[in-house]
């Protein structure tokens, strides 16, 4: 009905597609130079950085060409820290994800206290990264801390959490999770009461049980949530660094690529440049990642 | 008709899809933003040997300066009187203190990452193994001209302390929350394992005792090393000194951790650990475990003495550090920082600086530090009987002064060899590593570092 079947005039419509164009850049132009000034400006500058061999605060560099990737590939630092880096990913994002569902499932009730209990799951994810650090490795101290309490009470040895790197990535990933898997649940949570009723009721009649019409029904209407949750989750935990410099004071256990990044740039030895290439090979896998994600997995989600 | 529509502004389409791109392009870019400024690589970055000491004459002193402290020894309260005595007592100057950092390692990142960004402090808190690093790094003065041009008795400073600080003929700090390491004990555990209530005389001695306090006191270990991030380069010199070695060979960056001396040092440690099960690694603080009962003796700083005494339920007894078996009189090195002035600030706020920390060190302030934190006194005109009435076990840190040998370069002057050392310890102490393998590793690193970081500027 409102369809436009006369030709407007090409004069007017470029007048007002004229103005409609400098609305538009005014609208625009101030966040794309926030972005370019504080995004792109410093990723370029990162990039060539990388190829320097420059002590942080010092005035001079020495340009090192592609040095810097060289030593890191050939030096088995890479595949370590690779394997560190994708231990933590996969065990985060999978962790974060299962239980974040589990929980969402069983919030997705009408209970009293359930908003309560919301919150209660949601909190730990708004706290500090930092402060929750902390607060767990005095929970996890072999010697004084609760866990080691409680375990003792069981007859069991603590596990040497912080000077044992496996036990330390392992200490890492749990605290992480815990901090993380409120968001997941609340998004999922979100996703659930979104779920037609009808369909599910359709499928009961169908003689589907509650397992079949949570992984026929439910599960796959829930891809599109899983979908962001995956790809917001990768990028979050890649980039997870608070929680770690926290609980890992000398970086052996959960020393994930933007740690070592940290660590070489700023403690260690402050080699900016080195830490500037680290950082351009994260930047590398995550634009890998996401892509991979936005055109391979997203073919297997259902959209409504 | 609505696609028509979208396609007419094909262009700015934002469906959920490009939007998750877009959004993790901002966000992995994001995850790349480095600070501002950046380095020249035209010329410079050679050491050069000659030290231009900067000509205070006709300088007036800034009205407002900032002193940046991580706050070493729980020390915030009285560097807030300290800074408040100094701002009263005269009227030229105003010291702002800023908390900068928890440790020495989170103040030096913040003071490095200051100089690209701007927002220099004027004076500055640096560590035992930053110093040399902003003094390489052409960040810090030398401060001689200062001590001229401020009268600074600079012969009551304690010779060894300042003279940490001593490099290419020129002083680039001032000491201030100086310590040395102590044997911390648990008198009750001392009691019930029938020992005197006396710190062992050599590491070989404690040896003896340490099956009997374990099976003695109850303790989960008769010792325990101190969390190795911040201690084990520092204290185990004492170790390696004591058994003929060190880390690099004295006033050299000669490498010498992986001689035999080093390596049998190390392996008697560690086999109190593996062979005899009476000693452990620390997690987060030796001070808080032993506080808890956790071990019967450990080795803590001097500027951990309050917080030793006060948080323990028991009696704590202090020693002097052991001696070893070829270094058999009792040596430990100092440690701790000092206070620096940064060099790309203007001379008026560098002589503002200076006042302050003349008045900073100045005996009287250095006895309320020590006091308050345990600190040893860096003067030596200051009278220790304050702290003494109020902590007799301060006498220990004292006594022990004149028994101190300065750190091994390798730790305090190699970039990161501190951490380095941390790293290895770890995997001896608590992995069962083999200690000459280990060590040989470490040798290579610090070399290295040597190599690329400090040879081209010394």
């Amino acid at each position: 009905m409102t369809a436009v079947t006369t030709k407007r005039p090409r004069q007017a419509l470029s007048g007002r597609r004229l103005r409609e164009w400098l609305i538009f850049l005014a609208f625009v132009l101030p966040n794309v130079a926030l972005i370019a000034v504080f995004i792109y400006r410093p990723l370029f500058q990162n990039i060539y950085y990388s190829t320097l061999n420059w002590t942080l605060g010092s005035k001079f560099a020495t340009p090192v060409g592609l040095g810097n990737y060289r030593d890191f590939f050939t030096s088995g630092e890479a595949s370590k820290v690779l394997t560190t880096t994708g231990i933590f990913t996969v065990a985060t994002v999978g962790l974060t994800l299962a239980l974040g569902l589990g929980v969402a499932l069983a919030l997705n009730r009408k209970l009293p206290g359930a908003g309560f209990a919301q919150a209660t799951v949601f909190a730990p994810y708004i706290l500090s990264g930092y402060g929750v650090g902390l607060a767990w490795l005095y929970i996890f101290d072999p010697n004084i801390g609760a866990l080691s309490a409680i375990l003792r009470d069981v007859g069991l040895n603590s596990p040497e959490w912080i000077n044992s790197p496996p036990w330390t990535l392992t200490m890492v990933i749990v605290v992480y999770v815990w901090k993380n898997l409120g968001y997941a649940a609340v998004v999922y949570l979100a996703g659930l009461q979104a779920v037609p009723g009808d369909l599910l009721e359709a499928a009961d009649l169908d003689g589907a049980g509650p397992v079949r019409r949570f992984f026929t029904v439910t599960l796959p209407l829930l891809s599109p949530t899983t979908f962001f949750l995956m790809v917001t989750t990768i990028l979050n935990s890649l980039q997870a660094f608070d929680l770690l410099i926290a609980m890992d004071k000398l970086g052996r256990g959960a020393r994930t690529l933007i740690f070592d990044a940290y660590l070489t740039g700023f403690k260690e030895q402050s080699q900016a440049g080195y830490s500037a290439m680290l950082s351009t090979v994260l930047f590398a896998i995550l634009v890998v990642l996401t892509l991979v994600q936005l055109i391979v997995v997203e073919r297997r989600v259902h959209y409504r | 008709m609505n696609t028509s529509s979208n396609l007419h502004r094909s262009g700015l389409i934002l469906d959920r899809r490009r939007f998750l791109g877009l959004s993790a392009l901002g966000i992995s870019a994001a995850a790349l933003s480095a600070c501002g400024g950046g380095p020249s690589t035209s010329g410079g970055g050679g050491g050069s040997s000659t030290v231009e000491q900067i000509d205070f004459s006709g300088v007036k002193p800034a009205k407002e300066i900032t002193f940046w402290t991580s706050n070493p020894g729980d020390s915030i309260k009285v560097s807030t009187e300290i800074v408040n005595a100094f701002n009263a007592s005269q009227s030229d100057i105003t010291v702002k203190l800023v908390t900068a950092g928890a440790d020495y390692e989170e103040i030096a990142q913040k003071f490095q990452t200051a100089q690209t960004g701007g927002d220099l402090p004027d004076i500055i808190n640096l560590s035992d193994v930053w110093w040399f690093r902003y003094k390489m790094n052409d960040q810090i003065i030398p401060l001689d001209s200062l001590f001229e041009a401020l009268e600074f008795d600079t012969d009551d400073y304690v010779d060894s302390l300042l003279g940490d600080y001593l490099y290419d003929d020129a002083h680039w700090a001032v000491p201030w929350a100086r310590s040395t390491p102590l044997f911390y004990y648990n008198k009750d555990h001392w009691k019930k394992a029938g020992l005197s209530d006396q710190g062992p005389q050599t590491w070989e001695e404690f040896g003896e005792w340490k099956t009997k306090l374990a099976q003695a006191s109850g303790a989960k270990f008769a010792f325990q090393f101190p969390a190795l991030a911040g201690y084990a380069g520092w204290t185990l010199q004492n170790n390696l000194w004591g058994w003929g070695g060190g880390w690099s060979k004295e006033e050299s960056f000669d490498i010498t951790c992986n001689s035999s001396e080093a390596v049998e040092a190390l392996s008697f440690l560690k086999d109190w650990v593996y062979k005899d099960k009476v000693a452990g690694v620390a997690g987060v603080d030796q001070i808080q475990d032993f506080a808890a009962g956790v071990a019967s003796a450990t080795v803590g700083s001097t500027g951990d003495l309050i917080n030793a005494i006060t948080s323990a339920k028991f009696e704590v007894g202090v020693a002097p550090l052991p001696a070893g078996p070829v270094e058999t009189e009792r040596i430990c090195p100092t440690g701790g920082s000092g206070v620096g002035i940064p060099k790309d600030i203007s001379p008026e706020r560098q002589l503002a600086a200076g006042t302050f920390i003349k008045f900073l060190t100045e005996p009287e302030q250095a006895i309320k530090f020590s006091e308050a934190t345990g600190y040893v006194p860096i003067r030596k005109s200051a009278d220790p009987a304050a702290i003494l009435k109020k902590t007799p076990q301060a006498q220990v840190a004292i006594d022990q002064l004149p028994n101190t040998r300065s750190q091994d370069y390798a730790r305090v002057f190699l970039p990161g060899g501190d951490l380095e050392m941390a790293n290895h310890m770890a995997s001896i102490l608590t992995e069962n590593k083999d200690v000459q393998t280990e060590m040989d590793s470490l040798k290579t690193a610090l070399e290295k570092i040597y190599t690329d970081q400090v040879k081209p500027h010394v």
